[in-house]
């Protein structure tokens, strides 16, 4: 993210002789298939042949992973807490009045406190409370009526104090719950549902950016410093690897959908730790205590996780290395481990809990944080729809979406999909005011169709991200309801889109006039004319369908008659009927 | 005598004694000679911008000045100059007033004689009877000797623990800590954020009234700053009749806190205390003994809470942004080394290395609660101490505080009166040369627990005259008042009944 030092912003440009560093750098991820080429240039295999061997050993490799994974829980127990990191959607920072922008030139939104000048006092921005207020109410949370802030001492050229300030003994916010459904991807072996409890929120300060250029020098962006985060410390109550990473999106989906947080993981706004152990099922219980749970082993923690996938393949790994490490005799250390994408072992980043000190001390310089009954129940009125109650709502009989079609839209593109939805529904309402529930419904579920499938389609294709500019939803829904009312054919429709996106601005009334794509519908004897002409280019296949049946051959007389009729005028359920009536002599 | 003139003769005297006040010391020539000319003019008119229009005012080296260095006489900040100015530099300047050189202390101002500076130990202007040089006390001794040698009109210092009313008392001058909170701290380099306060130095209490009126302003730019608000109320309250008719209308009721007689306490110390609670019976005040039982434990706490916070505080100089940065790998020569370990090992004295490791120690998790927490309990009953003996209630003490205290059985006292330090100044070359640092931190025992409890304090000097009981001629000693939060102008006017008074056996 850094880029070369334009002239003319307050800037300051850090060399650190490259010292101890008491976070090791993430490698850079090894690509495997190196390995793959070589081995085709030396065996001269065939590629074909090649691919084919590696996906069915892939293949394999799954299944045996599949049960080894099952083997293993049978044996043994895992328990996982998650810690998440999200920075908050706010305007400033946490102690200054620097705007947060992570896009702007480094060191450009730096207050004197941001790099703890001599003398310098924090200004603590209330308004950096309400985003952190909306995640712990959606998060059922106790919010706290005082808290207070506490410094967390460590030396690294990230964190220009050598603290940071935190929540640790008086969080803002305590006890709340998220519930994790079948359809948010956990573990079948968890059932429909599990409830995770949320052992607190804290407001917490972020750190500088550092980027390494070997063998010497570090640059530091300070633009970063004290962006405002919320840590989610989850109680350990989590058994599977998928139900923690499934964990892990739902946070994610309901910060986001509160508006407590703008980008996710994939932006790097949101990161992860989990704490991992496990215990041998059916024997004394163990001698740990995390969090009032107890009965446990001794955890390890794993930093900085930033992908779901990462979430999942770190707990695998590491449960199945403490696995090892047990089964051969051996001890489970506490210490905190790194998890690079694409490897398969965890590795360790520091020893022992309590190796490090971090000399927690309430900061003497900020008052405490005082939260009034009136704030909190007027955020918990404004707070948007839960995620859990979207689904609800939008498989319901209003939107009447399947599942699979619901939690895509509602999870696409940070909540922007579903926004878009949203538009283009009630842009389709304010055109049929009066519809029928079931005529509305039809119409809802094409429109979702639409803009997941045939927009979602062009997107991928035409390898672009999300922007509801791309299709304005006046043009869908105008589609939509001229495709809903059969003034269009599916196939137009699909043409028209695609001009669309490739940015044709017509509206789309216009266009259709335009270019003359309006349905104009054939009469019956013009199918009955155009089903003739095209029976009796394959009269033999007529025959095979009236004697043995052979239905599925009237797919070519009706691809025949889509090709052969005036472009945009043969609508295929009328042709289909029409053949039907011509083979088969039914009504 | 002109504004002009006097100007020039402390910036002689600057230039004239080698008593190493200074750090900075004002240029001999600059914009600043066009700022006092321009006061003697607005003085002539009779509308001058202040009772400081004109006048040169030091500031220690822990408060930022955009125009000069603010070095906080350590080897780590030595070349650094702050991007800005702290509140109360820029309040002065408002004032008409004129920056007179930054003044050397204690780095961070940790320290009880202004010996632990990477620019040299300040000398007193005072010196003992065979000639030797005296401590000037600390950590703000350059901001008193300045007062002292005329080198300027006043002077900021700061107070963590009595870091303006030891030397205020070591130098024969007046040093006055404001109640905690009254004056930013905004640009001041902290060392205990929960019990630096700026504290104002001067010949007499009516120049250190006029500072002080001038920077006893709320500033929204520190968190700790009292609001308007809070002002206003504690401001009605002090016009309430009761508290409005104390000194002006009925006499004082004045506290001595018996605990305070310890052995350490000199004879000529003891003799100062005892000859000016006579002075103020002579006045019509009544004396009364009371009790703070906490005192002897106050010391011990403020020297675990006070280096926790620094310990915390200084974590921040890393010659990484700014400072002084040590040449060569800054990871100890290993790989495995500590961050920083050179630049900090380099940069730091003796003294604050000692307290930062103190407070690291005592903020770890084994130590955290039977030093840290047990401290602040400890902090917590110096307070209710002072508010059991005080007439005047705390301002901002919970109601349920206030109830816990009979008023029968109390003292029901205005002001305290007591010694500011144990004994008069030691000589320098017994306080730099490896004395134990316990030593030192025993002269700060009667400053401690004015500091802990955020109250008001000055330190003004009376001399005891040469007599058969006391052989030693005219020994100066600082007498300090203490008052209830907000009683700031009390204890400065019961300071002026004391201060500079000769007092006769």
């Amino acid at each position: 993210m850094l880029r070369p030092w334009p002239s003319g912003a307050v800037r300051v440009l850090c060399r650190v002789n490259r010292p101890f560093l008491a976070r090791p750098q993430a490698n850079p991820a090894r690509f495997p298939s190196t390995r793959s080429l070589q081995s085709a240039a030396t065996d001269r295999v065939p590629l074909r042949k090649q691919l084919k061997q590696e996906a069915k050993a892939l293949k394999a490799q799954k299944k045996l992973r599949k049960e080894s994974e099952e083997a293993s829980r049978q044996d043994w127990e895992l328990t996982v807490g998650v810690e998440i990191h999200a920075q908050l959607d706010t305007e400033a920072k946490l102690f200054s009045r620097a705007p947060t922008s992570t896009s702007d030139t480094p060191n450009s939104n730096v207050a004197l406190f941001d790099l703890a000048f001599p003398g310098s006092q924090p200004e603590f921005q209330a308004a950096t409370l309400l985003p952190a207020l909306r995640a712990a109410i959606a998060l059922n949370c106790q919010i706290q009526p005082v808290s207070r802030f506490d410094r967390k001492h460590y030396f690294y050229q990230d964190q220009p104090a050598g603290y940071q300030i935190t929540q640790y003994y008086e969080p803002f916010a305590r006890n709340g719950y998220v519930d994790l459904l079948d359809y948010d991807g956990i573990a079948p072996e968890d059932g429909g549902r599990v409830r995770v409890d949320i052992k607190q929120v804290q407001l917490e300060q972020d750190t500088a950016k550092s980027q390494e250029y070997p063998p010497a020098t570090q640059l530091l962006d300070f633009n970063r410093v004290s962006h405002p985060l919320i840590e989610i410390i989850t109680m350990p109550q989590i058994h599977t690897p998928a139900t923690a990473a499934a964990c892990v999106r739902k946070l994610q989906a309901i910060l986001l959908a509160c508006g407590a947080v703008t980008t996710g993981m994939e932006m790097g706004g949101l990161r992860a730790d989990v704490n991992v152990s496990i215990r041998r099922r059916g024997e004394a219980p163990g001698q740990h205590r995390y969090d009032g749970i107890g009965g446990l082993g001794q955890r390890t923690e794993i930093k900085n996780l930033s992908s779901f996938k990462a979430v999942e393949d770190a707990i695998v790994a590491e449960k199945n290395r403490q696995i090892a490490v047990l089964e051969s005799g051996g001890v489970i250390e506490g210490e905190t481990r790194g998890w690079t994408i694409g490897s398969t072992e965890t590795r360790r980043l520091r020893g022992k809990e309590g190796a490090v000190d971090y000399r927690y001390m309430p900061d003497p310089d900020i008052s405490p944080l005082v939260i009034g009954e009136d704030l909190i129940s007027s955020l918990t009125e404004s707070l948007p729809t839960s995620p859990d109650s979207l689904v609800t709502q939008l498989t319901g009989a209003e939107y009447g979406l399947s599942i699979e079609d619901a939690k895509p839209l509602i999870e696409l593109d940070d909540g922007a999909r579903l926004e878009y939805y949203q538009d283009v529904v009630d842009i389709l309402q304010s055109l049929h005011p009066d519809q029928d529930p079931q005529t509305h419904a039809a119409l809802t579920r094409m429109a979702g169709n639409w803009v997941l499938h045939e927009l979602g389609g062009l997107l991928t294709k035409a390898d672009r991200a999300w922007d509801d500019t791309i299709v304005p939803a006046r043009a869908l829904a105008d589609l939509v309801d001229h495709l809903q009312q059969k003034r269009i054919t599916g196939s137009i429709a699909k043409q028209v889109l695609a001009a669309v996106f490739d940015g044709d601005r017509r509206p789309v009334p216009r266009l259709l006039e335009e270019d003359n794509l309006l349905l104009r519908p054939m009469s019956r004897e013009e199918y009955v004319a155009l089903a003739e002409t095209v029976l009796a280019q394959r009269p033999e296949m007529v025959e095979q369908i009236r004697s043995k049946n052979q239905l599925g051959k009237m797919g070519w007389f009706l691809g025949q008659m889509m090709r052969l009729g005036e472009k945009g005028r043969v609508e295929a359920p009328k042709a289909q009927e029409v053949l039907q009536e011509l083979i088969l002599g039914k009504q | 005598m002109s504004l002009l003139r006097e100007a020039e003769r402390c910036l002689a005297n600057q230039h004239a004694h080698t008593l190493n006040a200074f750090i900075t010391p004002l240029p001999r020539a600059g914009q600043w000679l066009d700022r006092v000319k321009e006061a003697d003019q607005r003085r002539e008119q009779g509308n001058p911008k202040s009772a400081v229009d004109g006048r040169l005012i030091s500031i220690k080296d822990n408060i930022c000045t955009r125009d000069l260095p603010t070095t906080c006489a350590s080897g780590i900040l030595d070349k650094f100059t702050s991007p800005f100015n702290a509140t109360v530099v820029d309040q002065l300047e408002a004032a008409g007033a004129v920056i007179a050189g930054k003044t050397n202390l204690d780095e961070f101002g940790m320290g009880s004689h202004s010996v632990h500076s990477r620019f040299g130990a300040v000398k007193n202007l005072r010196r003992d009877a065979d000639g030797r040089d005296l401590s000037a006390g600390g950590s703000s001794g350059g901001s008193a000797v300045a007062v002292a040698a005329d080198q300027c009109y006043a002077a900021l210092g700061t107070d963590t623990g009595g870091s303006v009313r030891l030397p205020a008392a070591y130098t024969g001058t007046v040093g006055f800590k404001p109640s905690y909170g009254l004056l930013s701290r905004w640009g001041v380099v902290a060392y205990a954020n929960s019990l630096d306060t700026v504290g104002i130095l001067g010949k007499k209490t009516s120049s250190v009234r006029d500072v002080f009126s001038i920077l006893n302003k709320h500033d929204s730019r520190d968190p700790t700053n009292i609001t308007s608000s809070s002002r206003s109320r504690i401001l009605s309250r002090l016009q309430t009749p009761r508290l409005a008719s104390r000194l002006t209308s009925t006499p004082l009721r004045i506290g001595v806190p018996l605990e305070y007689n310890i052995s350490e306490l000199t004879p000529s110390v003891r003799q100062a205390w005892l000859l000016s609670l006579a002075h103020l019976q002579e006045q019509g005040h009544t004396i009364h003994p009371v009790s703070l039982p906490a005192t002897k434990h106050a010391l011990s706490a403020y020297y675990v809470l006070a280096p926790a916070e620094a310990s915390s505080n200084l974590a921040k100089y890393d010659g990484v942004r700014y400072g002084t940065r040590s040449d060569g790998p800054d990871s100890d020569g290993q790989p495995d080394g500590y961050l920083y370990a050179n630049t900090r090992g380099n940069g730091f004295g003796a003294e604050v290395q000692r307290r930062i490791l103190l407070g690291t120690f005592s903020l770890s998790a084994d130590a955290m609660d039977n030093y840290f927490i047990q401290a602040q309990r400890v902090r917590r009953l110096v307070q209710q101490d002072f508010n059991a003996v005080f007439a005047a209630a705390h301002p901002f003490a919970a109601a349920s505080d206030a109830v816990e205290i009979d008023r029968s059985t109390t003292a029901n006292v205005d002001v305290i009166v007591c010694p500011t330090a144990p004994s008069p100044p030691p000589r320098l070359s017994d306080v730099s040369a490896g004395s134990s640092p316990l030593d030192a931190y025993v002269n700060d025992v009667f400053t401690v627990p004015a500091s802990l409890a955020g109250l008001p304090a000055i330190s003004v000097p009376v001399t005891v005259a040469e007599s058969e009981r006391n052989p030693d001629a005219d020994e100066v000693a600082g007498i300090q008042v203490i008052g209830q939060y907000g009683d700031d102008e009390l204890v400065m006017n019961v300071g002026e009944l004391l201060e500079g008074r000769r007092l006769d056996s």
